[in-house]
């Protein structure tokens, strides 16, 4: 048994595990606000994406085209260090505030082309009905094309909130306490690598697994109600 | 011009950070350029070794290999690269002891080839029935009728998607950073603790850089994806 301990020391990862509890929540907790924020910022993209204003489609393409072209650590150190410029709500926002506005413009880039695939897979036929009842464009937006429109594409948004999960990893860089932080605090103090970097790796695929059972769940789910 | 650099923070003009840090920036710009050749070839020949055997293998192959995609796909790149950067001295080969390069190639490569891997089999799936029927109907064994009918025409359709799998390595390489190779991002992190002031105006140089790096990249896969059509990246 001396090789196991000698590889994995529970031992040393049971006496951690407030921190990898508390890291884990900070995790659930940052992909959740930045998901939030990510599908706001995606839904406006894409339609601004598919109006017929040439600024207002401009702005968006270029918008998504510069998130996909850079990484996503760059696009946190930029946000991270015009924080100090930024004072939103009259006051300085914190690693935190910063670590999530990155995650969630990064992350509503790609979210804008699901979307825009969604909302481009609603057939004409459900806007003139929707028009001919006397429907503003909010309203068709709001009753009608969003709410098909998300659920044509669940999956693909799903799949890519596993990536947002995986991605805030990453804010740990500019100080912000999650999963991954939790392992560098492990490593820090122990130097005890494989108890630090596999137990963290056990916390994102537990995080993971929740999300394929939601995923196939979903899927079984639409596609009942779709016959 | 470069002589007033060295006597205080802040200096120089604009224009002199520019000049000073845009070779340290392009050697930078090598480096990642380096690691993600390395890895595209790599973990191209790992993704396609994964998701042919997870094709024609048997259920305890292809489940065997489906853990190990899920596994690497649902925990961050981040975490495989502590977990190998540090595991590697473990193993007990001289070259491999805590050298960051292959250290960073082989986790990159990993993690590309679980992409690779469901390309590859998608294409395979995509290619229509009727031909390997007919191919075997012919009088071909499997092995045949995969290697001059479905591979031919599965080829094709794995080259769009390819270019969005270069992307991710490139930007990839970005993480490698903190293993301490000085890639893009690491240049650009010395270079602001030369120039504190310039801060942005250097990040805004890297990203331009990944930019001109990867937006070509992604126009062809768009062009690719035209001319040859394409199956759809799992997500």
């Amino acid at each position: 048994m001396d090789w196991i301990l000698d590889f994995y020391n529970y031992r040393v990862a049971v006496q951690y595990v407030p921190e990898f509890t508390r890291g884990m929540l900070a995790t659930i907790w940052i992909s959740l606000v930045s998901l939030v924020l990510s599908l706001t910022i995606g839904t406006v993209a894409a339609i601004m994406r598919m109006s017929a204003n040439p600024v207002l489609w401009r702005i968006s393409a270029g918008y998504v085209q510069a998130i996909r072209s850079t990484p996503l650590l760059i696009q946190i150190y930029v946000i991270y260090f015009s924080l100090p410029a930024l004072p939103l709500l009259g006051r300085r926002l914190d690693e935190l505030e910063g670590g999530i506005i990155a995650l969630g413009l990064n992350a509503g880039a790609y979210m804008s082309e699901i979307i825009r695939a969604g909302i481009e897979s609603i057939s004409r036929g459900q806007i003139e009905g929707a028009q001919s009842v006397g429907m503003t464009y909010l309203q068709r937006m709001r009753y009608v094309v969003l709410p098909q429109a998300f659920a044509n594409v669940l999956p693909p948004l799903l799949g890519q909130t596993a990536v947002l999960i995986k991605d805030s990893s990453l804010v740990s860089f500019i100080g912000v306490f999650e999963l991954f932080g939790a392992g560098l605090t492990v490593l820090s103090e122990r130097l005890m690598p494989n108890e630090a970097f596999l137990t963290v790796a056990v916390g994102y695929l537990a995080i993971y697994g929740v999300m394929l059972f939601f995923s196939n769940y979903a899927q079984r789910r639409l596609g009942g109600v779709r016959g | 011009m470069l002589s007033a650099g060295w006597v205080g923070f802040g200096a120089d003009t604009m224009v002199d950070v520019i000049w000073i840090t845009m070779p340290f920036l392009l050697a930078g710009l090598w480096m990642t350029f380096k690691i993600s050749l390395v890895t595209i070839l790599c973990g191209s020949i790992l993704g396609f070794a994964v998701g042919m055997l997870r094709t024609v293998g048997g259920w305890l192959v292809s489940a065997t290999l489906g853990i190990y995609i899920h596994a690497l796909r649902g925990t961050p790149f981040l975490v495989h690269l502590y977990v190998i950067y540090f595991m590697l001295p473990a193993l007990k080969i001289p070259w491999l002891q805590f050298e960051a390069f292959p250290a960073a190639v082989i986790a990159l490569s990993l993690y590309t080839s679980t992409y690779v891997a469901e390309i590859v089999r998608a294409a395979i799936q995509a290619v229509p029935r009727g031909q390997s029927e007919a191919a075997r109907s012919v009088g071909m064994t499997a092995a045949q009728c995969m290697w001059h009918v479905v591979l031919p025409q599965a080829l094709k359709l794995m080259i769009p998607p390819m270019g969005g799998v270069y992307v991710i390595i490139i930007k990839g390489t970005s993480i490698v950073s903190v293993i301490g190779i000085s890639e893009l991002v690491r240049a650009g992190e010395h270079a602001t603790q030369r120039h504190p002031r310039e801060l942005m105006l250097i990040y805004g140089m890297t990203a331009l850089m990944y930019f001109a790096y990867c937006y070509p990249v992604l126009r062809i896969a768009r062009w690719a994806e035209t001319k040859f059509g394409s199956v759809r990246l799992p997500s």
